[in-house]
């Protein structure tokens, strides 16, 4: 999953600046060196290291904009097509969706509102990790697809703070295998 | 009186109104850090209080602690800042006022009127509380917000006008031409000047267009019939909120570009370099705050992919400038490690990691996943609490050094081990899901906010031992002011 992935490489690159700031605070006073010396070596790297930063830039951007959720960039109408339309419509506390029952392996296309202010509309799994979301705007319409894989009871749960019963707005969604 | 005498009493007045600032900013600070444990503690059922409650701290917080970083910021820049170009000192003060004054309408519309919309008020949240706060609650958040943006916006003008006085415009102060080679970096400005520049060309945008969104929603409290649009007010909420508290940072950084070579015998050299990252924040700053809009799918999704693309370039001056600059300094320096050079290089060493997983989030596909988890607060805490505010604090110390003995690095550990504890809990808890802002959780998700809690005890407590002090040496520093 996403979440594990990024999770992994922010925990690896934390930890890694972490160490590099505790090996120099623990080194200097080990060994005095000139400024000059240090000073010229470092610009070095550092041309390196941006050259790298921008090379690590331009390859994670251009994977991961080729996969954007939102469904007005999305091409084929044979998929738009086979989507189950859905409405799902916010209100301070709950939720309205219909249908809320699906099959494994049908594409749900949630066409988010919200009837008094801002909410979100979060979708998460049976193992209650998100796979997807958007947000419920008053005024607005935003369409979400999602493909269910996996069978069981999903539930949706607002991630916009939207009034003091913010935490109980929910909402289920049933999944079976046939 | 003697033109020295007159000078040197407006040096007393300068300083002791800094330290008026430090004061005030240590004790909402720890009173803010309560808050945030409490709301820990209520997530981890150790306490128990009433969710509309838990929306109430959790609004005082957010807007208090954007508040009071802003007003810690603005201690460190005006300190520094003064040294090379002519500021007033009753604007200065002029601006602790107007925030107090703010402090005190914000306090109330949430503690006693009940106003509970979180600091980001979205429209139009603020007019639909469900019964749970007035009209006239909300009125007084929003007026509270206005006196301390007001507050801001005269010391950033005042500043403005004493760095035009001195190098006759802002791209000049900015080293805008030893940016890009067109003059040579040596003569470049001082870093305080250029920091400055930058921080008052975008607060005063942010200011304006959050001063602009605060009376439209103002207006439509008492008019209802007089709406707005909801995706537009977000895009000014987002906008003002992004610039202002990036501006804090950006504001207490200063203090490391002075005080760590004070420990390290070096010089920070200002270069091509440094400027152009100064030059090229100022634009992304800016420019950046539609990464808070990400699952917003309404948006321009031109202005979502730039979102996407400007969160990452960012990350770059910070990194490879100032984090590396820092680093570059310390090197094999023979620095006096204290607890003020600690807290101001721990306060670059959390900036800089705390860019990380900010990035990560600045990212579309990954935003589907973690948008309004707690790894949102899980960023951010890293870079404030043991980015920005370990600056301020490394500021404070270094201006009343060690007045509580041992206990003062035993504070600044506190404070170290116990704020990591407390962003890595919140990362950890937003990559299985949890969401942020919410008063109740489920079982699952208990282990996070009890580990949390108890690191935020931790570091609260180490907050306490930096503040007290500051507070204990506050007197014999005012004492030896007077003497100088």
């Amino acid at each position: 999953m996403v979440q594990e992935v990024v999770w992994g490489v922010s925990i690896v690159l934390m930890g890694t600046l972490a160490a590099v700031f505790a090996w120099v605070a623990i080194g200097a006073n080990v060994a005095l060196a000139d400024y000059g010396p240090i000073i010229a070596s470092a610009y070095r790297l550092r041309t390196w290291l941006f050259g790298l930063a921008i090379i690590v830039l331009i390859g994670t951007n251009y994977y991961t904009l080729g996969k954007l959720p939102y469904v007005s960039r999305m091409s084929a109408p044979t998929s738009a097509k086979a989507a189950q339309p859905v409405e799902a419509v916010a209100e301070q506390w709950s939720w309205s969706i219909k249908p809320d029952a699906f099959r494994v392996g049908e594409t749900a296309e949630f066409h988010v509102a919200s009837k008094d202010v801002n909410h979100g509309f979060a979708l998460y799994d049976p193992d209650m990790r998100i796979v997807a979301q958007t947000q419920a705007m008053p005024g607005y319409i935003n369409v979400l697809r999602y493909t269910f894989n996996e069978p069981g009871v999903y539930r949706v749960l607002c991630l916009e703070y939207c009034g003091v019963a913010h935490h109980e707005m929910t909402a289920e969604i049933k999944v079976s295998t046939h | 009186m003697t033109v020295q005498a007159v000078q040197s009493r407006s040096a007393t007045s300068a300083r002791a109104a800094v330290l008026a600032y430090i004061v005030v900013s240590g004790l909402v600070l720890l009173l803010m850090m309560l808050l945030g444990l409490t709301m820990r503690l209520a997530q981890a059922q150790w306490i128990s209080i009433q969710p509309d409650f838990f929306y109430v701290i959790m609004t005082m917080h957010g807007a208090g602690m954007v508040g009071i970083a802003g007003l810690s910021g603005a201690a460190v820049m005006w300190y520094f800042v003064r040294r090379h170009v002519p500021v007033s000192t009753a604007v200065f003060v002029a601006n602790l006022v107007f925030f107090l004054i703010g402090a005190v309408l914000i306090l109330g519309s949430g503690f006693i009127g009940g106003f509970a919309a979180a600091w980001t008020f979205l429209f139009p949240l603020p007019a639909h509380s469900g019964e749970l706060w007035s009209v006239n609650a909300a009125a007084s958040y929003m007026v509270g917000l206005l006196f301390v943006g007001v507050g801001f916006l005269l010391l950033h003008l005042d500043i403005a006008r004493g760095i035009l006085s001195v190098y006759g415009g802002l791209g000049a102060a900015l080293g805008v031409k030893q940016a890009f080679g067109l003059a040579p970096e040596d003569e470049g400005p001082p870093a305080a000047v250029t920091a400055s520049t930058m921080v008052l060309i975008i607060n005063i945008l942010g200011i304006l267009l959050g001063a602009a969104v605060l009376v439209v929603s103002l207006v439509n409290l008492y008019v209802p019939s007089f709406t707005f649009n909801a995706l537009a007010a977000k895009n000014m909420i987002y906008f003002f909120g992004h610039v202002f508290i990036n501006a804090t940072i950006y504001m207490a950084v200063i203090a490391v570009y002075e005080i760590l070579p004070v420990f390290t015998h070096r010089k920070w050299k200002t270069n091509r370099a440094f400027y152009f990252a100064w030059v090229l924040s100022t634009v992304m700053v800016l420019t950046v705050y539609p990464h808070h809009l990400l699952m917003d799918f309404a948006m321009p999704t031109w202005a979502l992919i730039a979102g996407q693309i400007i969160s990452w370039l960012s990350g770059l001056p910070v990194l490879l400038v100032t984090a590396f600059g820092a680093l570059t300094n310390v090197y094999r320096s023979g620095i006096k490690w204290t607890v003020a050079s600690g807290l101001v290089f721990v306060g670059v060493a959390g900036w800089a990691i705390g860019v990380i997983p900010a990035i990560a989030d600045g990212t579309i596909e990954v935003n589907s996943f973690m948008h309004n988890t707690q790894w949102v607060p899980g960023h951010f805490h890293t870079y404030l609490l043991l980015g920005m505010v370990a600056m301020f604090f490394g500021f404070m110390t270094y201006l009343v050094p060690r007045t509580t003995g041992a206990l003062l690095p035993f504070g600044f550990w506190l404070y170290l081990v116990g704020g990591s504890v407390f962003v890595l809990c919140f990362l950890a808890a937003g990559s299985v899901s949890v969401p942020r802002r919410y008063a109740v959780h489920l079982p699952e998700w208990l282990p996070y906010d009890r580990v949390a809690s108890i690191g935020a005890t931790l570091a609260v407590l180490g907050a306490l031992i930096l503040v007290l002090n500051f507070v204990i040496g506050l007197p014999s520093a005012m004492r030896e002011e007077a003497e100088a």
